[in-house]
């Protein structure tokens, strides 16, 4: 009788719905929003939308921005809408992606001056940029396609190539833009971030894989990954290092975001079940133990987002800076007083041991209870062939550079 | 203004604008045949953009401009703007001042309006006093029939929604809810 009712409830549930098929069921929370305790439903709390049509430097408090003595910084290049991540291609051009838009730009150099082309159009969340030997690869939303000899035809480049394709079968919620770079093994590396802020993964999902561009077979390196945004190989020991973010609303100092190093295939970094290396997930982690799984090298800071990081390879810096990291903080937003915004710095000795880590280039952060609290938001570095570094900031669509000159 | 008179005069609109754009940057008149003078819609089914955040103008237009969000006056009209000339769209109506409203709020939904808000969450976007702010629009005192059909459509699912936030929010709304929130919204009164 019971299981008559049932059946009879679900049949009368199906007909109601095939009755009213033009309602479509209704539409889960933005996976910014997913995991917030019933409390937090009321929160004012919220990512920041960037001004999609860039906003000119010359409208913007630039002289807030602070380096350190002898260091300099100035806008590179405005009117690139919501820049993302950065290339450098042989011949100097600067490769800018984005994320909500659909373009790939290329900025050139040319006697001081910068133009700014839009190369690509009509993409997919095309986040990852990377370039090797002539070749522009682009790591949209579901796949990787390849522009070969992209600097001899930035005015009418050809249709691009896959290298892969489906890295998006089910069109997920969540951390669905890439980050792409070409390892020391010739592979590319993308991240495919975790369908939510705290969900179990699916297959591939909340990881680091790459894809060998000859044969577009793909496999997993680094797993546990929540999201990571930006990832390098250390010059000298060729191992992976990446930023991680942690999830959200876990409170104002918790968890850290993280920076880690992968010293082989196969480690997994914890999510969802432990966090910054030390902290189990309220829900996933119970009956688990963070002993299981790769610790962070160091921690970032409570949501602070960092996203692109390079190793500093140059000689324009002073020497103390050579192989250091410097990484772009986007955040905060999931916090009541933000923090970051910022171009982090983190040394390491010859051995690739962290011995301090500290912002670097301040001021875009003005106000930590305002909203929004900043003016600015650093997303990629990109050391340019002189030594200098650039960094793209998404909100505003500005690259600007950072030189040193000796006192 | 019924439909294909308001439509004839989105199409002049349209027209004049883009013979001025030729010439010079985009002129703000020219959103007025449909917004209203100074961006103050006396149409109900029309946005009101005076006072509206200039972050919120400029990604709408971006929006319209490349195809996210879809609107047969809208998707011409920002075809062919720029970013510079969105941007300087943006400025002139975000600083215009918004006229009182002319819409009159029934007793009910002046009662009830306040707790809708609150439940739905409209406020901890939209601001305490629904006035909008960075990229989210204010509600204080836009034209009701506007409201209504944008809440419509994110229930429906069919409004372009940046992240998904508005579409799930709408999800929870009665159609009798979105009634009495565009009738309390398009009462209230913008500074």
């Amino acid at each position: 009788m019971k299981s008559y009712r049932v059946i009879s409830a679900a049949f009368l549930a199906a007909f109601t719905a095939a009755a009213f098929a033009q309602q479509p069921p209704a539409a889960p929370p933005p996976s910014w929003q997913q995991g917030r305790t019933p409390e937090q439903a009321s929160s004012t709390l919220h990512p920041f939308a960037p001004h999609l049509t860039g906003r000119p430097s010359s409208e913007l408090p630039l002289d807030k921005l602070k380096v350190p003595a002898g260091f300099k910084v100035e806008v590179w290049a405005d009117g690139i809408p919501e820049a993302r991540s950065l290339a450098l291609g042989d011949k100097g051009t600067v490769f800018v992606s984005n994320r909500i838009a659909k373009n790939v730009y290329a900025v050139v150099d040319k006697d001081g001056k910068r133009e700014v082309k839009t190369i690509l159009k009509g993409l997919n969340a095309p986040n990852g940029v990377a370039f090797s030997k002539g070749t522009l690869y682009v790591a949209e939303r579901h796949r990787i396609t390849r522009y070969d000899g992209i600097e001899s035809s930035l005015d009418n480049p050809s249709e691009g190539k896959v290298v892969i394709d489906g890295l998006d079968p089910q069109t997920q919620p969540g951390h669905f833009w890439k980050f792409l770079a070409q390892g020391p093994d010739g592979k590319l590396y993308f991240n495919v971030g975790a369908p939510g802020n705290i969900v179990m993964p699916g297959y591939f999902q909340a990881s680091i894989s790459r894809v060998d561009p000859k044969t577009g077979v793909m496999d997993t390196y680094a797993q546990g990954v929540r999201n990571s945004v930006g990832f390098a190989w250390h010059p000298v020991t060729n191992q992976l290092w990446f930023t991680e973010h942690g999830r959200d609303w876990l409170g104002d100092d918790s968890p850290s975001d993280e920076l880690n190093v992968a010293t082989k295939k196969g480690q997994n970094f914890g999510y969802p079940y432990c966090h910054q290396g030390d902290t189990l997930d309220p829900e996933f982690g119970k009956n688990r133990s963070c002993s299981e799984f790769t610790p962070p090298v160091i921690k970032l800071g409570a949501h602070v987002a960092p996203l692109g990081m390079r190793f500093y390879t140059g000689k324009m810096f002073p020497a103390e800076y050579r192989n250091n990291i410097f990484l772009a903080r986007h955040g905060s937003w999931n916090r009541t007083t933000k923090q970051g915004y910022d171009i982090y710095r983190v040394a390491l000795n010859e051995n690739g041991k962290v011995v301090n880590a500290e912002p670097f280039l301040t001021g875009f952060l003005t106000d930590e209870k305002a909203d929004p609290p900043m003016w600015g938001r650093p997303v990629d570095v990109l050391q340019m062939k002189d030594g200098s570094l650039l960094f793209s900031d998404d909100y505003n669509g500005i690259l600007y550079r950072i030189s040193y000159a000796k006192k | 203004m019924n439909r294909s008179l308001r439509s004839a005069a989105a199409f002049a609109a349209a027209l004049s604008f883009f013979t001025a754009s030729a010439a010079s940057g985009a002129d703000p008149q020219l959103c007025a045949a449909c917004h209203g003078s100074e961006g103050n819609s006396v149409i109900s089914a029309n946005p009101s953009i005076a006072a509206q955040p200039g972050q919120f103008i400029s990604m709408q237009l971006f929006q319209f401009r490349e195809g996210n969000r879809k609107d047969p006056q809208m998707t011409p009209m920002a075809a062919n703007l720029s970013n510079k000339e969105m941007n300087e769209l943006a400025a002139y109506f975000s600083k215009q001042k918004a006229a009182a409203p002319s819409h009159k709020t029934a007793p009910e939904s002046a009662a009830a309006g306040p707790n809708l808000a609150q439940q739905f969450n409209c406020v901890q976007c939209h601001g305490p006093a629904l006035l909008g702010q960075q990229h989210i629009p204010r509600l204080a005192g836009q034209q009701f029939e506007y409201l209504r059909t944008q809440l419509r459509g994110f229930k429906a699912q069919t409004r372009a929604d940046l992240d998904g936030n508005m579409t799930s929010a709408a999800q929870a709304l009665s159609d009798k809810d979105v009634e009495i929130l565009a009738d309390y919204l398009s009462g209230l009164p913008a500074p």
